[in-house]
């Protein structure tokens, strides 16, 4: 039936936004990792990517996270000479994560998330009310 | 008497025309209505056993929440679905023994 399709469909929108949302928890709770020395480098933020797929049961093409990537821009770099990760220098490396862009990036998958419940509160709908005629 | 024997011959005439058999070929054949009921049971209740196993998983802390939801609302619209038509029928049914004859 069409309307459980949509829901479906719907459904895979919710998976793939709770994923997201999974990478954005990691990279905001990661923020202020510091590596346990300065040879080596701190937490990376890590960049979800969605993936289009036809579904051969469902017969409609549907959203799943694709491959997680890192970011590959550079280190916030600052001068702390007295931390555990310090170089020769005092400078500490710590994580390119900007809490500010990660909170945008959480409101995007939350109104997404939304959006995809609201497709299956409509479609729900629908089927109640089409229900309701043979109850009249 | 002879209206109910003409009104009883009448009904079973159109009896005959709507499954275009004959009474006594009827006997040993069974209800459309029942058997499509006993279908629509058999697929409902393998459909609430998938729930009931997502809802576990789920309570478990090994589902998907997604999965418990999509599930409980295809077996919402089966349950509603059934139950709508069951009673359309019980009505129709109900209606036909209040006629008099």
């Amino acid at each position: 039936m069409d309307f459980m399709r949509s829901i479906f469909i719907a459904a895979t929108g919710l998976r793939a936004q709770s994923g997201r949302m999974r990478v954005i928890a990691e990279n905001i709770a990661n923020a202020n990792s510091t590596a346990a020395n300065s040879a080596t480098d701190p937490y990376r933020r890590r960049v979800p990517s969605f993936a289009t797929s036809f579904d051969r049961d469902l017969q409609a093409t549907v959203v799943s996270m694709g491959r997680i990537r890192t970011d590959g821009s550079d280190f916030t770099v600052r001068n702390e000479p007295g931390h555990p990760a310090a170089d020769g220098q005092g400078n500490v490396k710590y994580p390119n994560v900007n809490t500010l862009i990660e909170t945008v990036d959480m409101r995007e998958a939350q109104r997404s998330y939304e959006a995809n419940l609201n497709v299956i509160t409509a479609t729900r709908r629908m089927i109640a009310r089409t229900i309701e005629i043979l109850r009249a | 008497m002879t209206t109910p024997n003409i009104a009883a011959g009448a009904y079973a005439a159109i009896q005959r025309a709507a499954n275009g058999v004959t009474p006594t070929q009827k006997t040993n054949q069974t209800g459309g209505f029942s058997q499509m009921l006993q279908n629509a049971l058999g697929d409902l209740t393998s459909k609430g056993q998938q729930m009931d196993a997502k809802a576990m998983a789920a309570a478990n802390g090994k589902g998907d929440l997604v999965d418990v939801v999509t599930a409980v609302a295809e077996t919402e619209v089966a349950v509603e679905t059934l139950v709508s038509v069951r009673d359309r029928m019980i009505q129709a049914y109900e209606e036909i023994m209040r006629m008099p004859i």
